[in-house]
């Protein structure tokens, strides 16, 4: 019972962005957010259904002059298996790892995470710890034009980006971690993996002498957007990370999160959870 | 070494206790299997129910002429359409409503050429509803100023069973323990992987041929007759292979009748199938119920009496679920040794979502609250539980307040082999004492055990099970058997019992059990009852079959009947193995001999049971059976996360049949007892389910699952077939208190309202620190 | 009416052209316009893995997946895991190890297991587990399907 007009399966990247220009187009990538959020009713087709699988460039994790820059079109699982993010930014392999099931890692597409501005999305936390930033491509006086996005300013509200709707996420770019940088993911649920973090954080910073500086705190599923915890950055940067500081963290995160009540867990739970994955991954990043 | 192969001689062997393959696994494993939801039929419409999507309500109009216009669309039907077409336990429901009274009640139905336009003609249908206040819980149910659900039913009264045994105040004033507690255990649901589904056709006779999941199809079809106005005897039931049941199949629910209407108004065959959302919405749940409990016992040990007084939520409509107080009261009287007991439960109509059987049946609720009450009372006794439970255990010969003769009786051996395997009583110190101190993570055990009827329930007017048995001309087997195979594997245990009786390999067997108009009479897939009373069938009828075959191979040879056996395809002398002649040429000689005989037996197995009777004191189950549990866990007193790390089980099963087909009955059962106990629950917010999916409706998976000790107690019953019982709800009953008394040895803490969800664990551990501490600044 | 389109690809090892709506799901696909009904429909959401096939060598669950996305691309259910003559190993295991039940779950079950033993010889209990987390069975408690795979990997060491 979809509208669509016209199926569209690009294979070059000006093609498909040329074919956005006038808005109305649903992206397919993996179908694994598209499919269920369709059937639903909760989101309607376009005009336009353009599979975007089969543009070529977007699929490719490359160390590009001091920068990471993984292709939209990479699976989570060419993410887990990534021996480059492994070498240089662990923690979004560590995420990877815990993100749904294998079949789902083998379909989804990092874009496609990314696009789907879940409050919960796993990619997202470890990225918004790395300071990415997102590559958005339209069709502009007769050529591809780009603009990056700070990941942190993408998201406005649930299922919302400030993605125009002829702009294309091309790729996730973020510099190279120094040497000394150390970042940890922790999400919950009582299925362990194959569940849509109850909460979720993220946090990575230099370590050096036992302090962290350069902070980056993320939470996942306690506020309408993935969040980025300030205040708990400011908390930890350049302190020594002791167990008075670690307890200080856990605290100010509580306070940070703003979630809700919903079928998968209270606000309070929520709450706590913040607070038990901040001391546990400060703790794991203090062993690093 | 010169001795010719066909001359060896063939040593008796059993395949009793063996490892055996279900037959129809490889057809399954290679997705060959055509299942209930595969199946296409010449000219098949798709029917769609449309749900009220409220709960209680009355329906001021609606239209369906949009949807009848649409092309592709057959036909539009809706409560007019099922007017006085009621059925159900007390006749409370029909296919098709005329007033809401729960979520799911079925509005209107469409048949059509393909999904997607019965899809569109169910947008195109409107209703207008008055929204009526509803009733949430039983005790609001049975407030004097409460809505009322059914003009029929006043006070919102379903269901009151009621069972008195001795004089409770004396008892009561005998004991100088008593624990008191209300239990609330919650609503869960099946989860069949197949989802709901049922084809109707009806063909110009105005018979009904209908393909359903359904486990009893028997009394099935006096069950669905009603909803369409017809005869039973009109009704044939094709039973193709179903992807689960586990109980919920065991009653009539709207969806057949509908397809069944849908066949008869359109003339061509129907197909309903749910969606997993509707399957979460509309299907039977587990039995909720508000379980206040009180047992007592005397300053050494011995228990005094128990009482239980239950509410039980029925839901909109009454199915089986508020029938299980006749099991529930079963434990309360049976499980150990209680000389006093009073029973009381009353079924109170709500809008919620209805329940139906679920393997367990009323038993998995009661346990969750006897089992942790003896808990309990031997920690205020501050006696080993192993010991109080011992002390307090039956024996063989012993007879319960509600005349349950229990024959061979081995809780005490389930008891002392669970506890050994698993080291119970030094842990559960052990972990006493380190419960008072500092860590994250704190280690339990807990132990529980139940009883369950083990030889059929003798809840309907027979409990029995037919069998017709024949032999072709080339020793080949078919069993046509009353009893259903929902995927419990009762063809692989009628296999191997034939196979024994008859000495033909076990592929030499088939089995025919998927046709009303040809299998015999069975009562059903329920109650534990299957391997016992058509084990108990396939076995007699393949013993005359034996003994006929053998009185014709004595004829033939001479040699006296008793001195011979049937082996390895064989009639063979008894005493040394030596071949007589090959089985398939006897066979032949006989069918082709001048006095014809053709080997076809049949039998009817009824177990020596009672009726369960209306004062609810009879014997009402061939035999019974125990089973043990012990759980290892460790809890995350941050997370309340609890992972269950080893659960050792020792269950009564009489006599091992088929090893491999038992040992999955029992990890399958403690599968869905665990999802039970940990993380599965319908949340229900008036009467509207909140999580329809499996995303948030927990289910186990492979990484939860725990290590397993499974210890087979032979009790060697004397009724079961070689001495079995029957053994697959028990271990789904014992499991979740046996986590509940392992949480409790870790943490202190009691839970009387199940699931132990992380988030239930956790907040109350925090409670607890606050209440010892004050209010903290922190967190 | 949905718009539809052309497609191609193998299926089992044999070429497959199929004209289906562009919004159509693998799945469907498969059991309505294929007839093959191996594959089985329990949720539609991704979360049961009843669904699962391999595409170009991986799992994902067909349930999910868009058809159109099928063009070009090698696909592999459960009927294409027996030869002629005999089951799969996987299957066979799945077969003797007592592992299946109703049986439903299982066409899903065995792919993903044969995915996991074929791309990790050194597959670990943890890693099985793990790796099945996305496939729901409701009669077995995973128990005998654990044994099965186990047996698989093991013998191929």
């Amino acid at each position: 019972m979809s509208d669509v007009q016209n199926y569209l399966s690009p294979h070059r990247l000006d093609d498909a962005v040329k074919a956005m220009a006038g808005g109305d187009t649903t992206v397919l990538c993996g179908g694994t957010d598209l499919s269920p959020q369709t059937d639903s009713g909760l989101r309607e087709y376009a005009g336009t259904l353009m599979n975007i699988r089969r543009i070529e460039g977007l699929s490719g994790i490359d160390l590009i002059d001091g920068q990471i820059r993984i292709g939209a079109l990479v699976t989570v699982t060419g993410i887990g298996n990534s021996q480059l993010l492994d070498e240089l930014a662990p923690v979004l392999v560590e995420a990877a790892d815990q993100f749904a099931s294998d079949q789902i890692r083998n379909a989804a597409s990092l874009g496609g995470n990314i696009c789907n501005a879940s409050p919960a999305g796993d990619m997202i936390i470890p990225l918004l710890v790395l300071d990415a930033v997102v590559e958005l491509s339209s069709w502009r006086q007769g050529t591809v034009h780009t603009r990056q996005v700070s990941l942190d300013e993408f998201f406005t509200a649930p299922g919302k980006t400030v993605r125009q709707e002829n702009e294309l996420l091309t790729a996730v770019i973020f510099d190279q971690p120094a040497e000394s940088f150390v970042a940890h993911f922790r999400k919950s649920g009582p299925r362990p993996a194959l569940e849509i973090a109850t909460v979720s954080v993220g946090i990575g910073g230099r370590l050096e002498n036992g302090s962290l500086s350069g902070v980056r705190v993320a939470m996942g599923a306690v506020a309408p957007t993935p969040l980025r915890a300030r205040s708990v950055e400011a908390t930890l940067e350049g302190k020594t990370l002791d167990a008075e500081t670690i307890r200080a963290a856990a605290v100010d995160a509580g306070e940070q999160a703003t979630p809700i009540d919903d079928v998968r867990a209270s606000a309070w739970y929520r709450r706590h959870l913040v607070c038990v994955f901040t001391e546990e991954v400060l703790n794991d990043v203090l062993e690093n | 070494m010169n001795r010719k192969s066909s001359d060896t001689p063939i040593e008796k062997t059993t395949l009793i206790g063996k490892r055996v393959r279900k037959p129809d696994a490889p057809d399954k494993a290679t997705g060959k299997t055509r299942y209930i939801n595969d199946m296409v039929l010449p000219q098949m419409l798709i029917g769609k129910i449309l749900h009220a999507g409220r709960p209680h309500a009355e329906i001021v109009s609606i239209d369906v002429s949009a949807a009848e216009k649409l092309p592709g669309v057959h036909c539009v039907l809706t409560g007019k359409d099922a007017e006085g077409l009621r059925f159900g336990f007390v006749r409370d429901n029909v296919a098709l409503k005329n007033r809401v009274r729960c979520e799911h009640d079925e509005i209107a139905a469409v048949a059509a050429e393909t999904e997607e336009i019965a899809d569109r003609a169910m947008a195109l249908i409107t209703v207008e509803y008055r929204d009526l206040p509803g009733v949430f819980t039983p005790e609001d149910g049975r407030e004097k100023d409460a809505p009322q659900i059914h003009d029929d039913f006043p006070d919102n009264k379903s269901l009151h069973f009621e069972f008195r045994h001795g004089d409770l105040a004396a008892a009561e004033a005998a004991s100088e323990i008593i624990v008191d507690n209300v239990f609330r255990v919650h609503h869960v649901t099946h989860c069949c992987m197949g989802t709901s589904c049922a084809i109707a056709d009806f063909d110009s006779n105005g018979k009904l041929t209908i393909w359903s999941q359904t486990q009893y199809p028997y009394n099935y079809k006096m069950d669905l007759a009603p909803a369409l106005g017809m005869h039973p005897g009109d009704i044939r039931v094709m039973q193709p292979p179903v992807g689960g049941a586990f109980g919920s199949k065991l009653d009539v629910y709207p969806y057949e009748p509908i397809a069944a209407l849908l066949a008869k108004k359109t003339g061509r065959p129907v197909k309903v199938m749910f969606s997993r959302e509707e399957e979460f919405r509309s299907s039977p749940t587990r039995q909720p119920a508000v379980i206040h409990m009180r047992t007592g016992c005397t300053r050494n040990g011995t228990l005094t009496f128990r009482s239980a007084d239950v509410l039980l939520d029925n839901g909109a409509y009454t199915s089986w679920g508020p029938t299980i107080p006749v099991v529930m009261m079963r434990t309360t009287t049976g499980h150990y040794r209680v000389p006093v007991v009073h029973f009381n439960a009353q079924a109170i109509y709500t809008n919620n979502p209805y329940a139906g059987s679920f393997r367990g049946y009323g038993n998995v609720q009661t346990t969750y609250a006897t089992a942790q009450q003896m808990d309990m009372l031997a920690e205020q006794l501050d006696m080993d539980p192993i010991d109080f439970h011992l002390k307090n255990a039956q024996q063989s010969g012993e007879t319960t307040p509600q005349q349950a003769f229990l024959r061979e009786c081995a809780l005490d051996e389930c008891l002392r082999t669970a506890a050994q395997a698993s080291d119970y009583s030094a842990k559960h110190r052990r972990y006493t004492l380190a419960r008072e101190q500092q860590g994250r993570y704190k280690k339990g055990i807990g132990l529980a055990s139940s009883i369950h009827n083990a030889g059929g329930a003798k809840i309907h007017k027979s409990d029995g099970c037919g069998t017709i048995l024949k032999v072709d001309d080339y020793a080949r087997v078919t069993v046509i058997t009353g009893a259903s195979e929902i995927g419990q594997g009762i063809d692989a245990v009628i296999n191997l019992i034939v196979a024994e009786e008859l000495g033909i390999p076990l592929e030499h067997v088939t089995i025919v059990n998927d046709d009303s108009d040809i299998a015999p009479w069975d009562v059903g897939v329920h109650a534990s009852r299957t391997t016992f009373i058509a084990g108990n069938g396939a076995r007699r009828a393949a013993v005359k079959a034996r003994q006929q075959i053998l009185n014709a191979a004595a004829r033939m040879t001479e040699i006296a009947a008793q001195d011979l056996d049937l082996r390895g395809g064989f009639v063979v002398r008894e005493d040394c193995g030596t071949k007589v002649i090959k089985l398939e040429k006897l066979l032949r000689r006989m069918h082709f001999q001048p006095e014809p005989e053709l080997v076809m037996v049949t039998d009817y197995y009824e177990p020596n049971s009672e009726p369960e009777g209306a004062d609810h004191r009879s014997d009402h189950s061939a035999a019974y059976s125990h089973a043990v549990h012990v759980a290892e866990i460790t809890v995350d007193t941050h997370t309340g996360e609890i992972r269950v790390d080893r659960i050792t089980s020792a269950q009564d099963v009489g006599r091992v049949i088929n090893r491999m087909g038992l040992e999955g009955q029992i990890e399958g059962g403690i599968a869905i007892g665990l999802g039970y106990a940990l993380s599965e629950e319908m949340q229900l917010e008036k009467g509207m389910l909140k999580n329809p999916c499996f995303r948030d409706y927990k289910v186990l998976t492979a990484p939860e699952m725990p290590e397993l000790d499974l210890h087979f107690i032979e009790s060697n019953c004397a009724e079961g077939p070689y001495g079995a019982k029957g053994a697959s709800e028990l271990p789904t009953i014992v499991i979740a208190p046996a986590i509940a008394n392992a949480v409790y040895n870790a943490t202190g803490i009691r839970f009387f309202n199940p699931p132990l969800t992380p988030e239930k664990v956790a907040r109350a551990i925090w409670d607890r620190q606050q209440t010892e501490t004050g209010p903290s600044a922190d967190r | 009416m949905s718009l539809k389109t052309e497609i191609s690809f193998r299926l089992n090892g044999r070429a497959v052209s199929v004209t289906i709506p562009v919004t159509m799901k693998t799945l469907t696909m498969l059991r309505e316009v294929l007839g093959m009904t191996g594959t089985k429909y329990a949720c539609g959401e991704g979360e049961c893995g009843a669904c699962t096939i391999r595409l170009d060598g991986r799992t994902v669950n067909s349930c999910l997946m868009y058809a159109v996305d099928c063009d070009g691309r090698e696909l592999v259910t459960i009927e294409g895991l027996k030869t002629e003559n005999a089951l799969h190993p996987m299957q066979q295991s799945f077969v003797d190890h007592g592992a299946i039940q109703c049986g439903f779950c299982m066409p899903g079950m065995i792919m993903q297991a044969d995915y996991l033993a074929q791309n990790n010889p050194e597959l670990s209990c943890e890693d099985l587990r793990r790796g099945l987390e996305g496939n729901v069975c409701r009669c077995t408690g995973y128990t005998k399907v654990l044994d099965a795979v186990t047996a698989v990997v093991e013998a191929r060491r």
